[in-house]
C-alpha cells in the first residue's frame, strides 16, 4: 500500500510562548498578576485576545498584559514597579529564538 | 251527581235566595221560576262527550236563566256543580287520551300527538261554556258591563275558571310520555333544512293555537326552549365542527335571524300585531339563544383547540369566533383547562420531538394572543409545556438550532417578520409604556405581561438564564464555522448580528472572537504557504473563546508530525511570541490510498490516517499494538478511528481486535455507506453546553460529598449556601436540586424531610 497526503485540515490552539515548557495544556493555565485574566483571554479593556491584546515580558521574569501593566505603570502608587515583586519594572528584550518546543 | 258536600252549599244558598227574593216572606211561585232557571242554566253547561251536540239554546232563555240565577247570587253554585261534573266526565277524555297514547307509543309518530293535541282542543271547545256564542249574544251578566261590576268579572271568572280546571284535568291525564312526543311534535314543527336560507316555508301557526288552548306552551315552557336549544347546537356542530377557515358565528346569527326566528314567534311572540312589537317580545328570548349559540360555539372550539392550534395560521378565523364567543361566555378556565389536558395527551409525552413540542408551542402562543393579547390564558397553558422542555435534554440545541437558521427542514419557529428585538427582561416593568394595561383579573399572581411579537424571548425565558442559551450558540457556531470549507463566513456573521440584537454584543463577544480566528486563521495559512508551502491548513483557535473542544492527543506517525513541526515552526518565526498547540483528534486528512487493485482518495480523521500510515509499515495489528504505538489515546477513539477504515473497505477484523490490510478488496459484506457517514457525520467533539454544566457539576460533587460526611443530613439551601464557598459555583438552586435529584436516582445520597444525607 502507498499512501499520500493530499491535505489536511487541522485544529490547532495559539498560545503565548511564556518561556516555560508546557508539553500539556492541562496544567495551570498561566494567568496576568494583575487582571488575573489568562494570558490568552484579554486583558479587561480589550475585547480581542492575541495579537491585539499582547503580553509584555519582565526583566523579572514576570509576565502581564501589556495594557495592564502599562496601566500600572501609569498609576502614582506603581512607582514605576513590577506589582509583582516591587523591583523596578524593565522590559526585557524578546529572544528571537524562544523556546525549543519539544 | 252534586257530591254531598256541594249539595249543601247549594242547599244553603238556596235557602239564602229563598229570603232573598221573598224578603222575608214566604211565597213559591219565584221560586218555581228560579229552579227552571237552575235548571236551564245546567243543562246549558253540562260537560257532554262529543258525540253527543250541545241542543242549541234559546239565547233569551238562557239569559234569562242566568239572570234569575245572578239574582239569587246561585251563579256561583251553578258554577261549583259545572266543574265538578267536568270532573265526573274526565273520564271520557281519559280513554281517548290513553287511546292515542298507545298509538303514539307504537308508531313513534308525532302526528299521532299533533291529533290528540287537536282532540282535545275540541273537547276544550265542546266543554267551553262560552265557545259557541258570540260575544254580542252572551248573556249580559257575563258581557263587561260598567253599570255591574260583578257582571263584569262574572264572565272573566266563569272563562277562567272552566279554564284553570280543564287544563288541570288533561294535565292529570296525560301520561309522562306524552312530554316526549309533545317534545317531538315541537321539533318536526322547527325549519330542518341547514343550508337553504332562502325560502322558509311559514310556520305552522295552528298547532301552535291549540298548544296555546290548552295551556302547553306555559306548562311545557323549558321542554320548548330545550327543543330550541338542541336545534341550535345540532345545526352549530353541523355547519361548523371542522370548519375553521371562516368565520362562522355571523353565518349562525344570520341562520338564527332567518330561520330560528320567525319560528320562535310562534312560542315566544304570540298575539304581537306587528314585526316590531314581535322583536320586542322576544329581545329576551332572543339574547338568552344568542348566549347559547356563542356557547355552543365556544364549547365545540374549546374541545377542538389543539387542531385549531395545529391549523394555525389557516385556522385564525376560528379563533377570532372563539374570541368572541369568550367575550358572551365567560369559559376561559374550561378552555385552559382542555388546552392544557390536550397538550398533556397529545404533546408532552416522549414519543414527541421536541422540535415538534416547540413549534407546537409557538403556536399555542401565536394563537392564544388572537384569543387573549394579555396573555392570561397563555401563561397558564403554556406552564406545563415550558416545565416540560425545561426537562428535555435536547431543548436549548433545538431553540438555538433555529435562532441560527439550523433546522433542518427549513420551517422556523420564528417568523422572519417577527420584530427583532432584545430580550426582554422579565421583572421590570416599563412604566412609561403607553400600552400598558392592567393585568385582568384571572391573571394569577405570578402572572406577567408578556410583551407581545417576541417569540424568541419567550422560548429564550423556559431558563432562568439566558447564559446556557449562548453557551449552546457557541457550541453550534463553534461546529459550523470548522465545518465551513470554501472560508466564507459572511452566513455566519449575519447570524452574529441578528443574535447580538437579541442576546446583547457581551454575550456574542465570544462568538466574534471565533469568527474572527477563523478568519486570522486562513491569513496566517495564506502567509506560512507562501514562506513554505505546506499540505496543512489549520483553524488556529483562541482557547477561552471556544466551547471545549475535546482535548488529549496521540502519537502521529512521523510522516504526519514532521508536516504538522514545520507548520508549528513557520508560526512562530511569523508570530514569534506564539506557538501552536495541536488538537490532532479534531479535523480531517484528505489520503490517496494505492492498493494492489485499486486507488482511493478519501477524507479520513486524523486518528484513522495515522492508522493507515502504521498499516502501510506493516499490514497486521491489534487494537492493543496500535493503542501502544500511538500513546495517550483511549480505545473508544482508537476503534472509531478503525470502524472509518473498515467501512471504506481499507481494513478487515480478521479476529476480534485483530486487523487486516486489504490490499485487494474484499466483497462488502455490509451497506457500508451508513456506518461510515454516521461515524464522519459526528462533528468534531465539541461539547454541547448541557454536557459541560453536567461535567462541572461533577466536580462540585466533591464538595457537597465532603459538607454531608462532615455534617451529616442538610438541607438543599444551606448545600446552596456553602457550595457558594467552592470556586467558580454560580449555580442557582434550582440547578443544583436537580443534580441532587439525578444524584438521588444514581445511589449516592438519599432524601428525607427535605433533609440530603450520602447513600451509605
Ligand atoms: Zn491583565
Ligand atoms: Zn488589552
Ligand atoms: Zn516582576
Amino acid at each position: 500500500m502507498k499512501v499520500t497526503i493530499k491535505s489536511w485540515n487541522a485544529i490547532a490552539q495559539w498560545r503565548w510562548d511564556t518561556g516555560k515548557a508546557d508539553q500539556d495544556d492541562a496544567d495551570e493555565e498561566d494567568v496576568c498578576g494583575i487582571c488575573r485574566v489568562a494570558y490568552e483571554g484579554c486583558c479587561p479593556a480589550c475585547k480581542m485576545p492575541g495579537d491585539d491584546c499582547p503580553l509584555i515580558w519582565g526583566e523579572c521574569s514576570h509576565i502581564f498584559h501589556m495594557h495592564c501593566l502599562l496601566k500600572w505603570i501609569g498609576t502614582g502608587q506603581s512607582k514605576q514597579l513590577c506589582p509583582m515583586d516591587r523591583r523596578p519594572w524593565v522590559t526585557a528584550e524578546r529572544k528571537i529564538n524562544p523556546s525549543k518546543s519539544s | 251527581m252534586a257530591t254531598p258536600a256541594v249539595q249543601s252549599f247549594v242547599e244553603e244558598k238556596w235557602q239564602e235566595a229563598f229570603k232573598n227574593l221573598n224578603r222575608g216572606e214566604p211565597g213559591i211561585s219565584g221560586l218555581m221560576t228560579i229552579s227552571e232557571a237552575w235548571r236551564i242554566a245546567s243543562d246549558f253547561l253540562r260537560p257532554r262527550p262529543l258525540s253527543e251536540p250541545r241542543p242549541r239554546y234559546n239565547a233569551h232563555e238562557i239569559k234569562a236563566a242566568f239572570d234569575m240565577l245572578a239574582h239569587t247570587k246561585l251563579l256561583y253554585t251553578v258554577l261549583e256543580n259545572f266543574l265538578d261534573d267536568m270532573h265526573q266526565q274526565e273520564y271520557l277524555i281519559k280513554q281517548e287520551v290513553g287511546e292515542y297514547m298507545s298509538r303514539y307509543e307504537e308508531t313513534d309518530d308525532p302526528q299521532v300527538i299533533a291529533e290528540l293535541v287537536y282532540r282535545l282542543v275540541d273537547w276544550f271547545n265542546a266543554w267551553h261554556p262560552l265557545a259557541e256564542y258570540e260575544f254580542s249574544s252572551l248573556p249580559s251578566i257575563w258581557r263587561a258591563d260598567d253599570q255591574n261590576e260583578l257582571s263584569t268579572s262574572l264572565g272573566h271568572i266563569v272563562t277562567d275558571h272552566f279554564t284553570v280546571a280543564f287544563h288541570t284535568h288533561i294535565y292529570s291525564i296525560l301520561p309522562p310520555s306524552f312530554s316526549r312526543g309533545f317534545k317531538a311534535l315541537v321539533s318536526s314543527t322547527l325549519p330542518i333544512s341547514y343550508d337553504d336560507m332562502s325560502d322558509s316555508p311559514s310556520p305552522d301557526t295552528f298547532v301552535w293555537d291549540s298548544f296555546f288552548a290548552l295551556g302547553l306552551v306555559e306548562r311545557y315552557e323549558s321542554l320548548i326552549a330545550s327543543v330550541c336549544y338542541e336545534h341550535i347546537e345540532d345545526y352549530i356542530r353541523e355547519v361548523c365542527a371542522g370548519q375553521w377557515s371562516e368565520r362562522m358565528l355571523a353565518d349562525v346569527r344570520l341562520w338564527m335571524d332567518s330561520r330560528m326566528l320567525p319560528w320562535m314567534r310562534l312560542p315566544y311572540a304570540r298575539g304581537a300585531k306587528d314585526l316590531n312589537e314581535a322583536t320586542k317580545m322576544m329581545s329576551g328570548v332572543k339574547s338568552r339563544f344568542d348566549y347559547h349559540i356563542c356557547k355552543v360555539l365556544c364549547d365545540l372550539r374549546t374541545s377542538e383547540i389543539f387542531d385549531i392550534i395545529i391549523d394555525f395560521p389557516d385556522s385564525k378565523p376560528a379563533l377570532e369566533d372563539l374570541k368572541e364567543c369568550l367575550h358572551r361566555v365567560d369559559q376561559r378556565s374550561i378552555l385552559v383547562a382542555s388546552l392544557r389536558k390536550a397538550n398533556k395527551k397529545r404533546l408532552l409525552h416522549p414519543g414527541a420531538d421536541t422540535k415538534d413540542i416547540l413549534a407546537q408551542y409557538v403556536s399555542i402562543i401565536k394563537c392564544l394572543r388572537v384569543i387573549d393579547p394579555p396573555g392570561v390564558l397563555l401563561y397558564k397553558v403554556a406552564d406545563p409545556i415550558r416545565r416540560y422542555l425545561r426537562d428535555r435534554p435536547d431543548t436549548i440545541r433545538c431553540i438555538v438550532s433555529d435562532l441560527v437558521g439550523d433546522s433542518e427542514n427549513g420551517t422556523s419557529l420564528v417568523d422572519d417578520n417577527d420584530p427583532l428585538v432584545p430580550l426582554a427582561s422579565r421583572d421590570v416593568e416599563d412604566y412609561t409604556d403607553s400600552t400598558w394595561e392592567p393585568e385582568p383579573i384571572d391573571a394569577g399572581p405570578d402572572f406577567r405581561t408578556n410583551k407581545p411579537g417576541d417569540i424568541i424571548s419567550t422560548l429564550v425565558s423556559i431558563y432562568e438564564s439566558k447564559d446556557l442559551f449562548v453557551k449552546e450558540l457557541q457550541v453550534l457556531l463553534a461546529q459550523r464555522l470548522l465545518n465551513v470549507k470554501d472560508g466564507n463566513y459572511e452566513k455566519e456573521r449575519r447570524n452574529i448580528e441578528i443574535l447580538k440584537v437579541r442576546f446583547g454584543e457581551a454575550a456574542l463577544q465570544v462568538c466574534e472572537v471565533m469568527l474572527r480566528d477563523m478568519t486570522d486563521s486562513r491569513r496566517t495559512d495564506q502567509h506560512v504557504q507562501s514562506q513554505k508551502p505546506s499540505l496543512l491548513h489549520p483553524v488556529i483557535i483562541s482557547r477561552h473563546f471556544w466551547p471545549t473542544l475535546q482535548t488529549g492527543t496521540f502519537i502521529l506517525p512521523q510522516r504526519l508530525r514532521a508536516i504538522q513541526e514545520d507548520y508549528s515552526r513557520e508560526y512562530t518565526a511569523f508570530k514569534p511570541d506564539k506557538k501552536l498547540v495541536w488538537l490532532s483528534h479534531m479535523g480531517s486528512v484528505k489520503i490517496e490510498v494505492e492498493l494492489q487493485d485499486r486507488t482511493l482518495e478519501v477524507d479520513v480523521p486524523p486518528v484513522s490516517a495515522a492508522m493507515v500510515e502504521l498499516f502501510s509499515e506493516r499490514d497486521r495489528w491489534s487494537v492493543d499494538e496500535l493503542i501502544a504505538q500511538m500513546g495517550r489515546i483511549d480505545r473508544p477513539s482508537v476503534m472509531k478511528g478503525l470502524l472509518v477504515l473498515v467501512d471504506l473497505g481499507i481494513l478487515k477484523e480478521e479476529e476480534t481486535d485483530h486487523y487486516k490490510l486489504l490490499e485487494v478488496a474484499e466483497e462488502a459484506s455490509a451497506d457500508p455507506g451508513a456506518s461510515r457517514s454516521a461515524a464522519m457525520d459526528e462533528l468534531p467533539g465539541v461539547q454541547t453546553a448541557q454536557q459541560q454544566q453536567a461535567e462541572q457539576m461533577r466536580v462540585f460533587w466533591r464538595f457537597i460529598e465532603g459538607m454531608l460526611t462532615n455534617l451529616g443530613a442538610l438541607p438543599l439551601d444551606r448545600i446552596q449556601n456553602m457550595l457558594k464557598f467552592a470556586p467558580g459555583y454560580d449555580r442557582n438552586i434550582e440547578q443544583l436540586g436537580m443534580f441532587m435529584e439525578a444524584a438521588r436516582r444514581e445511589g449516592m445520597v438519599v432524601a428525607k424531610d427535605g433533609m440530603w444525607r450520602l447513600n451509605r
